[in-house]
């Protein structure tokens, strides 16, 4: 355990900003690390506000106890999902692999080490959810006071599980693809089809249990949490800990923890060094021939540029491509199930008249497309290799221009195909859905010159893991947090406003507003562009 | 009238945060056809000037032209003139050789003809043709080198900016390169480079400066620098007299 600590205390000291800011003495680096801090300080208020309000509305109607279910479940599901999501780029294929590797250190320490600074980083996050939920726990169920150290204690260890659980399928991912010669396609396939299948679990297991008639059951929430925590026995331990006072479930909690994370990485450890091998060796065939080349105009040899660096990081494919190919799949569903089948699923049957969904059609599609503009990363993914641009006589308008053309490359197409989908499915008039097509278009170019204006504003060169720029970074989380709160708000708007306007008004008042603002954030990136060369 | 410098650079000073001058009041002008060596211990202050005079590097005191072009009020211009190659060739690892060639040739407007023609050339002069079709990311730091030099070549530029050129170049590659310089030195263009290894300057330069903590010690001619003496003598007596 000692090498692990001492790996992971060199490795949070290296990619520590306050270790930049202690011994950097260019106050303007000094000055955006101040910002970048106070920036993620009021996305933690944020979510911590979120998290007070939800308990207070939970104690309101009188559910408080399901709290510790909620604030336990909250706590896994984001723990696995997001670890799944970085489990490639933190624990295999990372850059000082051969450096570590090097020093006297088994594989599973290193492996280890990694883990746990997946799992540091992230802390802070679930520590905000379950702060919150202690105190909006604390005001309506007024528990014992050693509740609140004992909650706290267990909230550290709560992630533990499911990112362990996450980090096992990452493991086994890359397993599988390191057999294969397109490790990079296979892995990324192998991620996005779990990735996916995550996603749409509640929806199944929602299915599951309407076949089985426990619907009823779940008609309340309090029935859902203790049905949860039935299947998931760690959010259940959580619970009887800090409501029952139970000492066993407490202890059941941190041994299992502690224990998985041995077995894990035993097993981890035992092929880390063969699967790294096979992940970071590139096959070289040797046998080119020259043969008559293509001139491209200079955008669309940056666009192509941008796309073999998609391509060739399953990290940022994962990323960059989640959100396409779960609006497609959302898109063809819909056309396979019904429009008014899949409202009814999503919506737990909520809603009756699946109609007023229509003039929100581009918008829900959007939420899936506009995910993670490759702008927002892009900029910052050039890292070391920023001296080529630098060094060619390109200005940065024509390089942002041709990072903007690859992302509409890439999310123009899924729009249309998802909306299209989904038009015809709602049977939405030919009209609307020329519209909403145009509209989808107009939010396609918005996402991506504001995620350039993110992309440039916050660009950081020298990272040590992609995962830092693609899944961590500050252009990514001020794109992606605004971006994602304001089309959700937009849905609700849409579909109140279209029951009092013409559908056609609305969408065409909404493609003048989306043009605006691309216009708006695309001037915006020509100015950050103009300020240097 | 006297003739434009292919590359001047004039009181070029760059200050770090704090306050630690890596470059300091640097001048020195190189000739279309010259050969220009820049040699200095490590730190000296080689790389901040080069970065400069490619653009890769911000400076606030004093003004680098090429070919009468500022750098400064018009890198662009300067750019399309210059190709640069870095003493550790980070390229698109993702890209195979020839998409990266391809690249290159397209930011800079070069028909399918032509670089056809002279990706052909080098590729065949560097014995690199057969791994164009692989991912740069399999090539070895040679390798990388090469397609990295031919890169800067592929629209004949008129200067050639290099740093430590030679470091990871097999011997017939690296003379291959010396060559290369020559042909483009008698076709009127420029060749500035950083070295640590004074033999190669010393038979391959006309003309050489030396920097130590930032400031020029002597920049000239190769015969006034080492009057009959070695360069590796002469330099270290400039070192040491310093």
């Amino acid at each position: 355990m000692e090498n692990e600590i001492l790996l992971l205390k060199t490795l949070l000291l290296s990619t520590s900003q306050r270790n930049i800011y202690k011994y950097c003495r260019d106050k303007k680096k000094r000055s955006k690390i101040v910002g970048n801090m106070v920036g993620t300080a009021v996305l933690y208020l944020l979510l911590m506000g979120y998290c007070v309000l939800t308990c207070v509305g939970y104690g309101l109607i009188g559910i408080i106890r399901t709290v510790p279910v909620m604030c336990a479940l909250t706590i896994s599901v984001l723990a696995f999902m997001f670890t799944f999501i970085k489990t490639n780029g933190y624990l295999f294929n990372f850059k000082e692999y051969d450096m570590l590797m090097a020093l006297p250190f088994e594989s599973k320490s290193v492996a280890g080490s990694r883990f746990l600074y997946m799992y540091i980083k992230s802390l802070p996050w679930y520590l905000s959810i379950a702060v919150a939920m202690l105190i909006g726990y604390g005001i309506y169920a007024s528990p014992a006071w050693f509740v609140y150290p004992l909650w706290l204690i267990l909230s550290l260890l709560l992630p533990l599980i499911p990112m362990l659980g996450a980090a096992f399928l990452g493991f086994l991912i890359a397993r599988i693809s390191s057999g294969f010669r397109k490790t990079n396609i296979i892995q990324t396939v192998l991620t996005i089809t779990l990735a996916i299948l995550a996603f749409f679990l509640r929806f199944i297991i929602s299915a599951l249990f309407q076949n089985n008639q426990v619907e009823y059951t779940l008609e309340t929430i309090s029935g859902m949490m203790d049905s949860a925590a039935a299947k998931y026995p760690p959010a259940g331990w959580f619970a009887d800990a800090v409501t029952k006072h139970s000492l066993s479930s407490a202890l059941l909690l941190a041994g299992v923890s502690v224990l998985l994370f041995t077995v894990v990485f035993r097993i981890v450890g035992r092929s880390y060094r063969t699967i790294n091998s096979a992940l970071r060796s590139r096959a070289a065939s040797r046998n080119y021939r020259m043969s008559s080349l293509k001139k491209h105009s200079v955008l669309n040899a940056i666009a192509f540029k941008e796309f073999k660096r998609m391509t060739g990081s399953p990290v940022y494919m994962t990323n960059g491509g989640l959100g396409m190919i779960l609006a497609a799949l959302l898109g063809v569903i819909t056309l396979i199930l019904g429009f008014d089948r899949i409202t009814a699923i999503v919506t737990s049957g909520a809603m009756t008249d699946s109609s007023i969904l229509q003039p929100a059609i581009p918008f829900i599609i959007h939420l899936f497309i506009g995910m993670e503009a490759t702008t927002a990363c892009s900029p910052s993914l050039e890292g070391k290799n920023y001296w080529i641009v630098q060094s060619l006589p390109i200005d940065r308008k024509t390089l942002y221009r041709g990072k903007m053309l690859f992302n509409m490359y890439l999310a123009v197409p899924f729009m249309l195909f998802a909306t299209l989908c989904m038009c015809v499915s709602a049977k939405v008039p030919v009209l609307n859905t020329v519209l909403y097509l145009i509209l989808g278009c107009a939010l396609c170019a918005f996402s991506t010159a504001w995620g350039c204006v993110c992309g440039v504003k916050h660009m950081r060169l020298d990272w040590e893991n992609e995962i830092e720029v693609v899944k961590q970074g500050t252009a990514v989380t001020v794109y992606l947090l605004p971006n994602m709160f304001a089309v959700m708000i937009l849905v609700f708007l849409m579909v109140i406003l279209g029951l009092r306007m013409s559908h056609q008004l609305l969408a065409l008042i909404m493609i003048l507003a989306a043009s605006v603002l691309a216009a708006l954030s695309y001037l915006k990136v020509m100015a950050l562009a103009r300020r240097d060369v | 009238m006297s003739e434009q410098a292919m590359l001047d650079i004039r009181n070029y000073s760059k200050t770090y945060g704090e306050g630690k001058k890596a470059a300091d009041n640097v001048s020195l002008s190189v000739m279309g056809g010259d050969i220009y060596g820049f040699i200095g211990h490590n730190g000296a202050g080689k790389s901040t000037t080069i970065r400069a005079v490619v653009g890769v590097l911000d400076f606030t005191e004093g003004e680098i032209y090429i070919d009468g072009h500022s750098v400064k009020d018009d890198p662009l211009a300067c750019k399309r003139i210059t190709a640069y190659i870095p003493d550790n060739p980070d390229l698109y690892e993702n890209l195979t050789g020839i998409q990266y060639l391809n690249f290159i040739a397209d930011v800079f407007g070069i028909s399918a003809q032509e670089r056809e023609e002279r990706i052909r050339k080098y590729a065949e002069t560097f014995e690199i043709t057969d791994a164009l079709g692989d991912l740069i990311g399999s090539y070895s730091h040679g390798m990388k080198q090469k397609v990295a030099i031919i890169s800067a070549l592929i629209h004949n530029p008129r200067l050639l900016v290099l740093d430590e050129p030679f470091v990871g170049l097999d011997p017939k590659a690296a003379f291959t390169l010396k060559e290369i310089m020559h042909e483009m030195c008698a076709k009127g263009a420029a060749v500035f480079f950083s070295t640590h290894v004074l033999d190669v300057a010393e038979k391959l330069c006309n003309k050489v400066a030396i920097i130590k903590q930032g400031r020029i010690l002597f920049s000239g001619t190769m015969e006034e620098f080492t009057e009959g003496h070695s360069l590796e003598e002469a330099f270290l007596e400039a070192d040491n007299g310093e």
